[in-house]
């Protein structure tokens, strides 16, 4: 069977499995940030193979986007947490809970 | 040969990501993930877009892994025994539990749709190509993700400056 839209599909959608669960269980925000990117790359491969499909590379300019947002995500997530880290010296997902209380 | 590497880079890629979510440590996931990430441009490249795989190397595990090394760097006395034991396992379970109902939602749409065989010559995406449509149709998106980055480093310098009196 050659290799087709489904199963660049499947790789996706496991790949964001991965990633969701990476956001949900994990407890180190770095960790999370690198699950968050993961679920990206999921996004990424499905716009790359619906590209390949209909032969249109609008595709490929949407997954430029992407790397864009990703790349400003990282930037002010981590300085962000660079912050975080500073005033609480934790960057546990657990230990930001100032709003629950 | 286009199913071995499709199974190759996809099954590596998955396998790397799986190994980011389980590492106990941040330095050892990020590795791990720049792994993913050189997997995906094998991904890429398999889908006809060779300028989308030599992006991906260069941003994603250049420039984007480096940014988080720098981070795991300065806060890495404190982070990695920051991982707490404090969830028991069926806990972690309930909480992946949404994951894999979406997982099964996917995957079953993905598998449900007639067989989409990818016609026999594919568009190449080279950079001039891309560059053709994303300075002509996309251009206004261009120009406000160019805004979007814009943002993004000014946020970041001010989000990061250190302020005087703080380590």
């Amino acid at each position: 069977m050659t290799v087709g839209l489904t199963h660049y599909l499947a790789l996706a959608a496991a790949l964001f499995l991965v990633g969701m669960a990476g956001v949900l269980i994990r407890r180190n925000s770095l960790i999370v940030f690198m699950s968050i990117e993961i679920m990206l790359s999921a996004a990424n491969i499905v716009f790359a193979a619906y590209s390949r499909l209909h032969g249109d590379l609008a595709g490929h300019v949407f997954v430029l986007m992407v790397f864009a947002v990703a790349a400003a995500e990282a930037a002010i997530g981590l300085a962000i947490l660079v912050e975080i880290h500073r005033r609480r010296r934790s960057v546990n997902v657990d230990d930001l809970n100032t709003l629950m209380e | 040969m286009e199913t071995f590497l499709f199974y190759l880079c996809g099954g590596l890629m998955l396998g790397a990501a799986a190994m980011t979510v389980a590492s106990r440590s941040a330095v050892a996931a990020a590795v791990w993930l720049v792994f993913s990430f050189v997997c995906a441009a094998g991904v890429f490249a398999l889908l006809a877009a060779p300028f989308l795989a030599i992006l991906q190397i260069l941003i994603y595990a250049g420039a984007i892994m480096v940014l988080f090394l720098f981070v795991i760097m300065m806060l890495q006395g404190p982070v990695l025994p920051a991982e707490v034991a404090g969830r028991t396992v069926g806990r972690k379970a309930l909480l992946a539990l949404p994951a894999a109902a979406i997982a099964v939602i996917l995957i079953s749409w993905a598998a449900r749709g007639r067989e989409a065989s990818f016609g026999a010559t594919p568009v190449t995406g080279t950079a001039a190509a891309v560059a053709e449509l994303l300075l002509n149709r996309y251009l206004l998106a261009f120009e406000l993700i160019s805004i979007v980055l814009l943002v993004a480093i000014v946020g970041a310098m001010s989000l990061g400056r250190n302020e005087e009196g703080q380590p």
